[in-house]
């Protein structure tokens, strides 16, 4: 049951807000939604937290699982970017402002915060994946927030600069001391100023320091797959390295069986794992 | 209390349950025999040690049924089903035993699928206990037993011409009121008739430590050699009672989001969109069913997720032998330091 009333499988009605491209090649496109009834809003803002996501319905197609993409202290939407891979995220790339969309979320544990309180906090993204880790940085980069955490390192990579996403901040933090941000492109390109390789080499050339700090690493899987031994190596404990998992998934309610790793669901346990959590369960990913 | 039940008044009895429930029983069905309601004309099936091919899960989470209903201008509302009070009789104790396990999973606090949860509460459960063992059950092996209660609310043990009635709720009790009490003489017949069944079912193979060495030799190329005949063809998941994978799909016409039963083992359970396939080849997929089975539900519920009701070995269509495979897999290293 959901606080609506209505059964675990039921999305609640949205509306698009806004719609619009983060790529020159339309491969990614950010959907703004607002709610339709505030009794949702209410429920939705009351259990949510940064790292979560939601499942995106579209009548016809089915759901997309996608990562929220916005803090709750923006205000009363929520943000998604959908890369146009499958059929339902074509389905998702074809609305427009005023289109209605279901959604059934927050889903998942999201970034244990409040454990990270007083850490410096590494946040390194690849692709669109980085779409929840804007939202952490969003978050504790709000000037409510901000206090409560030390150091802010950002690491982003992205194929090419045109495949970067929410760019009007990237460029906004860049000129922020506040932060610390390395951003970088796969392949070179013309008049690009920053780091220019793979996300686990520019971790390795960047170093955070491990000193009371965590790091956070969402990306592809093979990304993933390198970036977390590069931070072992850096000597950040398992304790003090998470991820965000993702996987297939149907139900996001821990019931259709889909996404489990080992005896946990992704979609109800995670998705948001440490790698000491990580490094005791199969690896069947 | 404990009740004689006359086999000759049984269908009397069945029939007149049929006033206040819709009464579900095993049937036969060309040659297997399956659960369906009691209609005037039903015949029982007698004798049969067989479990019903389709196991009674299918009571409780349909192969299809609708979840939402799309509305117009593009909202939802929750698929509406009339779930009427039944019986199910003549349900096998390691079918109940399976159904029992699966409320782990769909009746969890705040989490609890409506669906499921109305249709056990709307449920009455009379098991048939099992006085001969049936070729490829192996319910003791892995902790259960031919007359195991579960959370049953009657259960029958068969005496011949007369069934003993063990009654364990209130409910169940209902269904058989103005029944003669049971003599302590007959109950402790019905005793020794259970106890023998019980004893008479073979060790199929070890349990101890058998999650370790699953776990511990989860790169072997042991997986390998036991899927190698494996077809992918799914019967085993799908006609296993404690599998619960299912798919959801958009029926465009009906207008409706439906779920339907799902198997582990075919390639497109784990397919992402991206390509990224995490269970690529069979090996991978006969790897998360036995390791569901044998080590995830232990992780979760302390209880090994298979009831040895031996429907996978008996339907595969390739003759492969979960029993053989989990003897193969003890013969596999283990490293008693390593098992935390």
């Amino acid at each position: 049951m959901q606080p609506n009333g209505h059964s675990l499988y039921t999305p609640i009605p949205m509306h698009v807000l806004h719609a619009y491209y983060e790529s020159p090649d339309r491969s990614l496109k950010t959907l703004e939604l607002s709610f339709d009834h505030a009794e949702d809003s209410q429920a939705f803002f009351e259990a949510f937290n940064p790292g979560q996501f939601c499942l995106l319905s579209v009548p016809g197609k089915g759901e997309s699982a996608l990562g929220v993409a916005n803090a709750a202290w923006e205000g009363d939407f929520v943000r998604f970017t959908a890369q146009n891979v499958g059929s339902v995220t074509a389905a998702l790339h074809k609305l427009n402002a005023g289109d209605p969309v279901g959604m059934r979320g927050p889903k998942g544990n999201g970034f244990p915060l409040n454990d990270w309180k007083g850490k410096n906090l590494v946040i390194i993204g690849g692709g669109c994946a980085f779409s929840t880790l804007y939202a952490l940085t969003k978050h504790v980069h709000h000037e409510s927030h901000r206090d409560d955490y030390g150091k802010l390192t950002l690491i982003y990579g992205t194929r090419t600069s045109g495949l970067c996403m929410y760019k009007h901040d990237i460029a906004a933090w860049h000129e922020d001391e506040d932060m610390e941000i390395h951003q970088a492109i796969d392949i070179p390109e013309d008049n690009w100023q920053y780091h220019v390789g793979y996300v686990p080499d520019v971790v390795k050339q960047v170093a955070p320091s491990p000193e009371n700090a965590v790091a956070i690493v969402c990306g592809p899987p093979i990304m993933t797959k390198f970036t977390l031994p590069a931070l072992v190596d850096l000597g950040f404990s398992p304790e003090n390295i998470f991820t965000s998992l993702e996987k297939r998934m149907k139900c996001g309610v821990g019931k259709c069986g889909r996404c489990n790793l080992g005896p946990q669901y992704i979609c109800k346990d995670g998705p948001v794992f440490s790698l000491a959590e990580l490094n005791a369960l199969p690896a069947d990913l | 209390m404990n009740h004689i039940l006359e086999k000759h008044t049984l269908q009397d009895l069945l029939q007149s349950w049929r006033q206040d429930y819709d009464v579900y029983l095993p049937q036969k069905m060309e040659n297997f025999s399956h659960f369906m309601p009691l209609t005037e004309t039903s015949v029982l099936v007698d004798g049969d040690p067989h479990n019903t091919r389709i196991p009674p899960k299918a009571l409780f989470l349909p192969m299809n049924e609708a979840l939402v209903k799309f509305t117009r201008f593009g909202g939802y509302e929750d698929a509406k089903h009339e779930i009427q009070s039944r019986i199910v009789f003549g349900i096998r104790p390691c079918d109940a035993q399976a159904v029992q396990l699966l409320d782990t999973s769909f009746i969890q606090e705040d989490n609890i699928d409506p669906l499921w949860s109305e249709r056990r509460e709307k449920t009455i459960t009379i098991g048939l206990g099992c006085h001969e063992p049936c070729q490829t059950g192996f319910c003791t092996t892995v902790g259960y037993g031919p007359f195991d209660r579960a959370d049953l609310d009657a259960m029958l043990t068969d005496l011949g011409e007369t069934y003993l009635v063990e009654t364990f709720s209130e409910a169940g009790e209902g269904c058989f009121l103005g029944l003669p009490v049971a003599s302590e003489e007959i109950y402790n017949q019905a005793l020794d008739i259970q106890r023998s069944a019980h004893d008479q079912m073979p060790v199929a193979f070890e349990t101890e430590n058998l999650k370790g060495k699953l776990e511990q030799n989860f790169k072997s190329d042991y997986w390998d050699t036991v899927s190698q005949s494996c077809l992918g063809c799914g019967v085993c998941t799908f006609l296993c009672p404690t599998c619960f994978c299912f798919d959801i799909v958009d029926e465009t016409q009906r207008r409706e989001r439906v779920r339907n039963w799902d198997s582990c083992m075919f390639r497109t359970y784990s397919l992402e969109a991206s390509g990224h396939n995490p269970r690529p080849s069979r090996v991978e997929r006969t790897r998360q069913r036995l390791s569901h089975k044998y080590v995830y539900w232990l992780d979760q519920v302390n209880q090994i997720g298979c009831t040895g009701c031996g429907r996978c070995v008996r339907y595969c269509p390739v003759g492969l032998d979960i029993r053989a495979m989990l003897r193969q897999a003890q013969t596999l290293p283990f490293e008693v330091s390593h098992a935390a």
